[in-house]
């Protein structure tokens, strides 16, 4: 059992043990029933499509560390997961470059190494919550999101030691994940050099654990402060070239196509928008709350996480009566770089109310998180602010 | 030693049925009542039905669609005609097994049991009881 695996199977059992079963419940089964499990009852999350993989984080989930472990950060996969053997694996540097590359996993281990913190959020993050008369894609709700570090090599190393050409303009992530069908296309994705030059990891490791299959392995792209569909999994290839991809979903997907507009003119989908979530309370949770000295009302725990694209976040503010008026929140714990960070407030209350808690974040260019983020038939970027229903008593 | 092992072993077998069977039921939970269903016990859950349903056009639905990706990815979804029109010329194009009856077929299927949602039309009042 590699190490992943191992994890996986200890999630597992935490979930199995919190349900009331234990490991002599696994013991009782033949090996294909232990990985039918396994398989069909990731722990924490919300399977939105089995095949190919897209699994939502709850927000429970979410709401226990500022890291989010492997075992948790949400899952979007184009294709079926390929499994790729790191003997025979190669990385292959073309295109506009002085000298082409084919790099083995060592050789890339070998290169000076970085690790960073950065969020991951899926672009369809929240496109069930448009409510669009009719959907396409993955239905997500808010948990196609997470932070991790990062560990791997820059991107910009491995240009460097190739060698960019006056006209590299693009570099094109050609990954190992095949479509089923010869017609259907690719998954290929392809970033401004700037943005390859500047931050852009190929990262190996997650949370200081090697990658695991369906996170990417054995080396993925990280574009910070980009939607999740620019950080391809399962890289094999690095093309430069002088344009970027005309692949579909270069192309066609990925795009803001709003209504009444020219979809030829509609504009890509790049850079995160600022927002924030609410993982404290629950959607419907009933609190009761600790009695204080009079006047002194009872204080309510609001808690939750906010990101923002390169610009950074600069602050998140609370609001429990429909928007009227907002208090700033607190930051809480470690920040980096294009991270998401924690934030947190008390409230003062009075019990027994029903309340609508809000949250928003405003970057640092200025944008505030919209009441309600503009609808586009792809369903990208819902950073509408996030509204949670809970009752307090005493 | 020895006796106390005989003593506890059929108890030990019947625990480890039981267990299997729990097990067995939250597999089975999972995949088939799964649909819509808030589920917070384990924090796991299938969000929409992972089989086509019934009716005419599931065969196709079946051989047409499984080939790449699971039926989740229609039965999350809410399109209206033109929506699952678009789907099926795509589809189509990247060479999903399909004629051109049977893609009729498929859309009227896909449509009837995962159309538009409805628009939002207001409630009427609720009727109070009829007083005894």
């Amino acid at each position: 059992m590699n190490r992943a695996r191992a994890m996986d199977r200890r999630a597992f059992l935490a979930t199995l043990t919190r349900a009331g079963l234990g490991s002599a419940a696994l013991a009782t089964l033949p090996p294909w029933a232990v990985e039918t499990l396994e398989a069909q009852l990731p722990s924490t999350y919300i399977v939105r499509n089995d095949r190919p993989e897209c699994w939502e984080t709850t927000l429970d989930a979410l709401g226990r560390g500022w890291i989010t472990p492997s075992e948790r950060l949400f899952v979007r996969s184009h294709l079926s997961t390929p499994r790729l053997d790191v003997a025979t694996w190669r990385l292959e540097v073309t295109g506009k470059v002085r000298s082409s590359l084919s790099l083995s996993y060592d050789e890339v281990m070998a290169m000076p190494q970085t690790e960073a913190v950065h969020v991951l959020e899926c672009a369809g993050n929240g496109r069930a919550l448009f409510a669009l008369p009719s959907t396409s894609g993955v239905q997500w709700q808010r948990g196609a999101v997470g932070n991790a570090a990062w560990g791997g090599v820059r991107l910009q190393s491995v240009l460097q030691r190739a060698g960019l050409d006056s006209d590299a303009k693009h570099v094109w992530f050609e990954a190992a994940d095949q479509a089923p069908l010869p017609d259907a296309p690719k998954f290929l994705r392809s970033i401004p050099i700037e943005k390859a030059m500047e931050d852009t990891l190929l990262a190996h490791s997650m949370n200081k654990a090697q990658l695991t299959p369906l996170h990417g392995a054995p080396l993925r792209a990280i574009v910070p402060g980009w939607f999740g569909m620019a950080s391809t999994k399962w890289v094999t290839r690095i093309r430069v070239e002088d344009r970027p991809s005309d692949n579909h979903y270069m192309v066609r997907g990925y795009r803001y196509n709003y209504p009444d507009e020219d979809p030829a003119s509609a504009p890509p989908v790049e850079k995160l928008l600022v927002k924030s979530i609410i993982t404290q309370p629950v959607e419907g949770a009933v609190l009761v709350l600790t009695p204080r000295p009079k006047p002194k009302k009872p204080r309510l725990r609001v808690q939750g996480y906010a990101w923002a694209g390169p610009s950074g976040l600069r602050l998140v503010e609370v609001s429990i009566d429909g928007g009227k008026t907002w208090r700033p929140a607190g930051f809480m714990g470690d920040s980096a770089p294009m991270a998401w960070r924690s934030w947190a407030t008390d409230l003062e209350v009075t019990p027994p109310a029903k309340l609508t808690i809000m949250a928003r974040a405003t970057d640092n260019g200025g944008e505030v998180q919209p009441m309600a983020a503009r609808a586009n038939a792809g369903g990208y970027g819902n950073n509408s602010i996030h509204k949670v229903s809970a009752r307090v008593r005493l | 030693m020895s006796g106390s092992s005989r003593v506890r072993t059929p108890h030990r077998s019947l625990r480890r049925v039981a267990a299997a069977a729990m097990v067995l039921a939250a597999l089975g939970l999972a995949l088939l009542g799964g649909a819509n269903g808030e589920s917070r016990s384990t924090g796991s859950r299938f969000a929409t039905p992972d089989t086509f349903p019934t009716g005419e056009g599931k065969a196709i639905a079946d051989r047409a669609c499984l080939f790449c990706h699971s039926a989740m990815l229609a039965t999350q979804q809410a399109k209206d005609s033109t929506g699952w029109e678009k789907t099926l010329t795509t589809m189509k194009n990247w060479g999903a097994p399909m004629n051109g009856s049977e893609r009729d077929t498929l859309r009227s299927y896909l449509l009837a049991r995962f159309g538009p949602r409805p628009v939002a039309v207001p409630l009427p009042a609720p009727v109070p009881p009829p007083k005894r």
